[in-house]
């Protein structure tokens, strides 16, 4: 049987220890470690990649239904605006924050904010319209103070500085993961021209020669941006998207 | 797998389609679609037109095939000409090639007869060989649905078995089952649908590589519902009690539960749908099997096995002792193929070959 001892501690080693928590003591004192963010007065600094609510450009959308397609909490609806496109609608009551949506945008169309504390104060308010979603929403801000978390060695500190986060970060224009259209069995294409007629980039083309009865078809791999609208459409559902 | 498909495909991203002569040069495909088969009362309203045009928008409306507004939305591909049996239409007629004339009964379904047809779609299943059959049920006012079935256990709640003589919607679900599948779809048809999926398979390989057992019907004609449902109604029939409808000896015989409505099927010519009147195929002579009620004994389904995948399947029915194997008398047949051949007379324009005249039972 082994039996646990008290330490062997001299003297000397005691003194070392108390005067060291004497010492903690009196900084605790002064200088209290506080690592709460004292939000509203104070905003902790997100990094720019920060998931918060998204905006969305009219612009850049090529309704191409990729970002509802790849919801996985079914957050987002495409609605028909009067010009007859179809844009994403976001229920904020149902949405995930994982940004797949953003991530999968071919056009870069949406984008991400630092912006999370938004509240709603109905069910039916959490359901934001495409409009809603072109201007970031609004929100009162009483901060003055940017807080950032100091990690050294083991410690961990707060740096605060006086000034105000900008919560719509200029980040680099997303490219996505390359895609392009391609067509798996070509003996089962129709040749209706679908693909060609709801291509935005111009990428799939379709020549009739009258002469010989037949129809030129190709896909320009350099041109296609892997939208799949082509993918969507073609009835006979022999399209793919693949990485370029 | 996609990366791999990508890298055989990208780069050489062009290919050509075939687009079929018109016969109206002028004109759209649907409108020669429509004046060289509907509007000469060709059409047997097969529906394959409706499952492979691209736009979607051919329907099947109450009399006739319909395409509205087809002069701004049709895409003049060609695709409907492409698959339509009666375009170019070559009535087939007779009993056809066959490996095996045999009749059936099932033991594991109950149908009109011997339920063959349901038998040799979920044996397929059963094999492996496809993993989708559609078939097509009713509802209780005899209205057809088109009814796809998975697994076996699927088909001993619903009323599937039975002649309905009621047009279904089986080629567009046959579409779809298609696109949904990963192995291979059966499906069931009269032989208007039969040849129709032939043509499909002729023209889209997609096709021919996922439909792999067609099984045809013997067929003398079939109805639409808004017609028959009235003329039955007027001739005492009570659909709720209906059981089951057959046509036996030259007469129409409706099964209710308490009573039995027979009349000559000659009085159902006033509602003989157009397309019937232009039809010669009896047996479904394009199909891997046909199956119908004449030619054996009562409770028995002759089974004329064609093609090599319809003889597997039978073999594999018998050897799982699933069928009691009767006989099939091909004579008996005669007279409802000489009846169908005798059409041949009401298709405009068509000359019978002389070769051609291979009777039943030869």
């Amino acid at each position: 049987m082994k039996k646990v001892g008290t330490p062997d501690y001299t003297v000397s080693d005691k003194l070392k220890t108390h005067a060291a928590a004497l010492g903690t003591a009196a900084k605790e004192m002064i200088l209290p470690l506080n690592i709460t963010t004292h939000y509203p007065r104070e905003r902790k600094r997100q990094p720019d990649c920060f998931r918060g609510i998204m905006l969305f450009d009219p612009e850049r959308c090529i309704s191409c239904f990729q970002c509802s397609f790849v919801c996985p909490a079914n957050a987002i609806w495409m609605k028909e605006a009067p010009s007859g496109r179809y844009y994403p609608t976001l229920d904020h009551g149902k949405c995930i924050y994982c940004h797949f949506c953003v991530d999968t945008c071919p056009g870069g169309a949406l984008r991400t904010t630092k912006i999370h504390d938004v509240a709603f104060k109905t069910m039916e308010e959490m359901f934001t319209t495409t409009e809603e979603m072109v201007e970031p929403p609004t929100i009162i801000r009483e901060d003055e103070t940017v807080v950032d978390y100091v990690i050294d060695k083991e410690d961990l500190s707060l740096k605060r500085t006086k000034e105000v986060d900008e919560l719509i970060p200029d980040v680099p224009e997303s490219k996505g993961v390359p895609m392009v259209s391609v067509c798996v069995d070509r003996g089962s294409c129709i040749a209706c021209k679908i693909c060609d007629q709801i291509c935005e980039s111009g990428a799939v083309s379709s020549v009739k020669d009258e002469a010989a009865m037949t129809v030129k078809m190709s896909i320009d791999a350099e041109k296609c941006t892997g939208c799949g609208l082509c993918v969507k459409e073609c009835s006979m559902q022999i399209l793919r998207l693949v990485r370029k | 797998m996609m990366k791999m498909a990508a890298e055989t495909i990208v780069g050489e991203a062009e290919w050509e389609v075939k687009i079929p002569k018109k016969k109206f040069k002028d004109k759209l495909f649907f409108e020669n679609l429509r004046d060289v088969v509907i509007d000469t009362k060709m059409c047997s309203r097969c529906l394959t037109c409706v499952s492979i045009c691209p736009s979607g928008l051919i329907v099947n409306e109450a009399d006739n095939v319909d395409f509205p507004n087809y002069d701004t939305k049709c895409l003049d591909c060609g695709a409907c000409v492409r698959v339509c049996p009666r375009y170019d239409y070559q009535p087939k007629s007779g009993l056809g090639d066959y490996i095996e004339f045999t009749a059936g009964k099932s033991k594991r379904f109950k149908g009109q007869d011997g339920a063959m047809g349901t038998e040799f779609i979920m044996s397929a299943i059963d094999m492996g060989l496809i993993d989708r059959g559609l078939f097509v049920d009713r509802n209780e006012l005899w209205q057809t649905d088109v009814f796809h079935a998975r697994n076996p256990d699927q088909l001993h709640r619903l009323p599937l078995g039975g002649t309905k003589y009621v047009f279904a919607n089986v080629i567009p679900e046959l579409k779809k089952a298609v696109m949904l599948s990963k192995v291979g779809v059966g499906v069931v048809g009269t032989p208007c649908m039969v040849s129709g999926v032939r043509k499909l398979q002729e023209a889209f390989p997609v096709f021919k590589e996922k439909v792999k057992i067609v099984v045809g019907l013997f067929c003398t004609e079939n109805f639409h519902y808004d017609e028959v449902s009235k003329y039955l109604e007027e001739k005492g029939v009570d659909f709720s009690k209906l059981v089951k409808t057959d046509i036996m000896k030259g007469k129409f015989v409706a099964t209710m539960t308490d009573k039995e409505v027979k009349f000559k099927v000659s009085q159902l010519s006033s509602i003989l749908p157009t397309g019937c009147n232009v039809c010669t195929d009896f047996t479904a002579v394009e199909s891997d099997v046909s199956v119908g009620s004449v030619g054996s004994a009562p409770g028995f389904s002759t089974t004329v096995v064609r093609t090599e995948v319809a003889k597997k399947v039978w073999d594999y029915i018998k050897e799982k002792g699933n069928v009691e194997v009767g006989e099939g008398k091909i004579p008996e047949l005669d007279y409802l193929i000489g009846h169908k051949k005798a059409r041949e007379a009401n298709i405009p324009g068509y000359e019978p070959k002389k070769e051609e005249g291979e009777g039943a039972g030869e």
